[in-house]
């Protein structure tokens, strides 16, 4: 599967970035294509592209602070859950949402 | 700007003495003063706290990033630090939200906006440590080169 997705920490100088790998590490193991664009403090990285949305089988947020542009993602599935979620199971994320969408 | 450029060993210490959360903190906080990235130790710290407020920073593998913004900060960094103790840390990935915490990156971000060259870097080096094997690699590092080698590789 594809998926794109975007995180966002309160401080916006660690966790962002950290979850941010953790999220890709776990999906890429699991044998699926993702990219994330972070939302830090130094504002937003690794954009993503309007053909990656298009592209996407879901999107993952993990954010604790609001995050810009989800307009993008208006009629794609969503899964959003807190940054601290992502960084306890990032395996057992990417495991729920490949269940979620093989029942769909 | 390379990633290496935001490592620093003098401010890395392989022998941090503290044996609390607190006494591990001003150490490495110390080192940060004596090496000119901080111009005030207390209120460095006390920032640190504000963000340690707002959430767990242990995130595993007897690892924890505190982390904050500070106007004391003169210099843009990272502090790095094993523990000669096992020290109690709010986690943010264990069941009971408590780990024991070895090595700790401690963050050195002023209050402001300069430095975004320095920032990215940070961020950079943030995400190496959301790889497991930069995390293996980092646990068996017995030198200051070997963790500089675990974040670069």
């Amino acid at each position: 599967m594809k998926f794109v997705g975007v995180t966002a920490c309160t401080a916006g100088i660690a966790h962002t970035y950290i979850v941010a790998e953790k999220i890709r590490e776990a999906a890429v193991a699991a044998g699926h294509e993702c990219r994330i664009e972070t939302q830090g403090t130094i504002g937003v990285q690794d954009k993503l592209t309007e053909e990656e949305i298009k592209a996407a089988d879901c999107v993952i947020i993990a954010h604790d602070i609001a995050v810009g542009g989800m307009e993008r993602f208006a009629g794609k599935r969503i899964v959003d859950v807190p940054v601290q979620t992502a960084m306890k199971n990032p395996k057992s994320l990417i495991a729920t949402i490949e269940k979620k969408l093989s029942q769909e | 700007m390379p990633l290496q450029d935001i490592l620093d060993r003098n401010v890395i210490n392989l022998h941090v003495k503290g044996q609390n959360k607190d006494e591990v903190l001003r150490d490495m906080s110390r080192m940060l003063f004596e090496q000119e990235y901080i111009e005030d130790i207390d209120l460095f710290v006390k920032d640190i706290y504000l963000r340690e407020a707002e959430g767990a920073t242990g995130i595993g593998n007897n690892v924890s990033i505190p982390h904050g913004k500070c106007k004391a900060v003169k210099k843009i960094g990272i502090a790095i630090g094993r523990c000669e103790h096992e020290i109690l840390w709010e986690s943010s990935v264990e069941d009971d939200g408590w780990q024991q915490t070895r090595i700790i990156f401690l963050f050195c971000v002023s209050a402001d906006d300069y430095g975004k060259e320095h920032l990215k870097l940070l961020a950079e080096l943030a995400g190496k440590l959301g790889s497991s094997q930069v995390m293996a690699k980092l646990q068996k590092a017995e030198s200051k080169d070997e963790i500089i080698q675990a974040l670069l590789n």
